[in-house]
């Protein structure tokens, strides 16, 4: 048993070395882009320039060092806070991604709680009739559900819910004027949330439903029935409890998962939230805005795994030898 | 232990008690499945057959047609036939499925087995490195790289979805390895002069390729949603290559003509081959035993 601080020191040197590695490889990787960054900071003025403004405008930005420099800078910034400005929208980067965080918050995280309370109950009722009419029948309806594309999903509920039968709006978060009715924004966030948790639920339904299948199989269930405890009892009360650490882990690395599918589903439904900002931070060479973006989607990731960890740990001390949590389909 | 012995003292004979794993059974194959993905592959390699018109010709004065005799699945926002073009296209798709397959597998074999082999520290090393690269979300990673490359074609499509998606077969690939690198036949093969890559191609890959085929068709599949979804967004394949993908990126134009036949028509294509391709690959999985509840 190691000494708890050490421990936390352990994790938390993971998490900063991850954390610095992945901020170097987006800084190169977006450097690397063919493409103008002066373009998203002056629009079309920016083809006109002269090679004099240009170097001008490039030494304002800071982009004529080499890169290195460049990113030994940034992370001095960093540090203090200063994350930079994004090219594109003239200000401070934290201020243009404070205004959209919530929404994405809103979308993922309505979707996380529902995808989760819907998989563990699909789960158990797939398990309750293994390889019954009931199993059979979810387990086709969601192998389909789980092959639909996430943007075509999308595409085909704005063409039947906005279009044809035009009850539901299709893009956006909310209608011009009306951003803080409440059940306007409601209105804009049944679809989107309707295709994440569709794309989402049956990977994790299914993942609990193997799970638990795996878990009757062993061999105290076939003790305690025949003790005499009843298959209710044996399955909520033993199985359902010895994969709860398993669910725990799940719903940690499931993050990532949902994370970008969040981000998909926001581009088609133009939802203004992170995806979208990353989109076009990535395609229109916003670096600031890009790095702030990608560090704090990585960081989310990393934490959620690492907290995965932790728990399954606490939970199955067994765990410690080394993690084997792996998603599979 | 045979069973007339139990008939002769009067016991039951143990025929309830299915102790014994089943083997896979022939009959479980998915025959729809397969028949399907027969005729859509085969379909898209000998696409001359099938086409009735020129895929890539823009009919300019037949843009967006309904369905109808002559435009079988009618015609898109460019006056280009989508019932040649799903043919055509679908070739692309495909190739896209298995190049980047290709190289997902080959990445993560190798470095599986590499980390199986490898002394413990540098196995946690680049186990922790796998953890990494896993834990970025994948399509957002494609997107970034995709989206710093460029210009995309068929081959940069196939090695960046290929690139992003090999460590969950790494880690299967390292487990397996590690629990049978101690084992005599390795062992001898190494006394013998086996290098790793004789050892890896002659003893470890047959051991370990029933435990990865599942998940390498499942890379098929990802790989075909990944081009379609990046050929939607208009960071993937350019309209005049036609793909499945590329075919969806002009759905935002035909949303606001209600043209719902240039959506569905490939989608349903898409869908249909990624189901079949998922029976297939949930047959090659693992029987489980008899439930004890």
């Amino acid at each position: 048993m190691r000494h708890p601080f050490l421990y936390a020191a352990q994790k938390a040197l993971v998490f900063v070395l991850s954390v610095l590695l992945l901020s170097l490889a987006v800084f190169y990787v977006s450097r690397l882009a063919p493409g103008d960054p002066l373009i998203s900071y002056y629009g079309e003025r920016a083809e006109k320039m002269t090679v004099e403004e240009r170097a001008r405008a490039e030494e304002k930005l800071g982009l004529n060092a080499p890169v290195y420099v460049q990113y030994i800078r940034w992370l001095e910034g960093a540090l203090h806070g200063d994350f930079g400005i994004s090219y594109k929208y003239k200000t401070d980067v934290l201020e243009v991604i404070r205004g959209r965080a919530a929404n994405t918050l809103l979308l993922g995280g309505a979707g996380f709680l529902i995808i989760f309370g819907l998989a563990i109950l699909l789960g158990i009722f797939c398990a309750w009739f293994e390889d019954r009419l009931p199993d059979r029948i979810l387990c086709r309806v969601g192998t389909i559900s789980s092959c639909i594309p996430e943007f075509w999903l999308a595409l085909v509920f704005i063409l039947i819910f906005a279009v044809t039968l035009r009850i539901l709006p299709s893009s956006g978060a909310y209608s011009v004027g009306k951003g803080g009715s409440l059940s306007d924004r409601i209105r804009h966030l049944i679809l989107p949330l309707a295709v994440v948790v569709l794309e989402h639920l049956w990977y994790y339904a299914y993942m609990i439903r193997n799970k638990l299948l795996e878990e009757v199989r062993a061999e105290y269930v076939l003790l305690a029935r025949s003790k005499g405890l009843g298959k209710r009892t044996v399955l909520f009360r033993h199985c359902l409890r010895n994969i709860l650490p398993s669910y725990f882990s799940i719903m940690a690395i499931s993050v990532p998962h949902i994370l970008g599918g969040t981000y998909i589903v926001e581009t088609v439904f133009s939802y203004p939230g992170l995806g979208t900002l990353s989109y076009e931070s990535a395609r229109y060479h916003d670096y600031n805005l890009l790095m702030v973006l990608s560090i704090l989607s990585g960081m989310t990731v990393i934490l959620c795994s690492i907290i995965a960890q932790v728990v399954n740990e606490y939970l199955d001390p067994r765990m410690r030898q080394g993690p084997e949590v792996e998603p599979d389909e | 232990m045979n069973e007339d012995k139990f008939v002769q003292v009067g016991i039951r004979p143990p025929a309830e008690m299915r102790t014994a794993v089943p083997v896979k059974r022939r009959k479980d194959f998915p025959v729809v499945a397969a028949g399907v993905l027969a005729v859509i592959v085969l379909g898209c390699l000998f696409c001359g057959a099938v086409m009735t018109k020129d895929p890539a010709y823009m009919d300019l004065v037949n843009y967006s047609r309904p369905p109808d005799r002559e435009f079988l699945f009618g015609t898109d926002t460019m006056g280009r036939d989508i019932f040649s073009m799903i043919w055509y296209g679908g070739r692309v798709s495909l190739l896209i499925g298995f190049l980047s397959t290709a190289v997902s597998t080959v990445i993560a074999v190798v470095f599986g087995s590499l980390s199986g082999m490898a002394p413990a520290w540098l196995d946690a090393v680049l186990m922790r490195a796998a953890e990494i690269i896993l834990s970025i979300p994948n399509l957002l990673l494609v997107i970034l790289i995709q989206a710093a490359l460029g210009d995309a074609n068929i081959w940069s499509i196939s090695l960046v979805t290929g690139v992003t998606g090999w460590t969950s077969i790494a880690k299967v690939v390292r487990t397996e390895v590690r629990q049978m690198r101690e084992s005599e036949y390795v062992v001898a093969s190494r006394c013998m002069g086996g290098g790793f890559f004789h050892i890896l191609w002659k003893h470890l890959t047959p051991n370990f390729i029933s435990s990865i085929m599942f998940m390498a068709v499942m890379n098929v599949r990802t790989a075909i949603v990944s081009e379609s979804t990046l050929s939607f967004i208009g960071i993937g394949l350019p309209l005049e290559i036609i793909s499945w993908g590329s075919m969806l990126s002009l759905s935002e134009k035909a949303l606001l003509s209600n043209a719902w036949w240039i959506i569905l028509a490939p989608g349903a294509f898409l869908v249909v081959t990624l189901l079949c391709i998922t029976d297939i690959g949930s047959f090659l999985r693992k029987n489980r035993k008899q439930s004890n509840l």
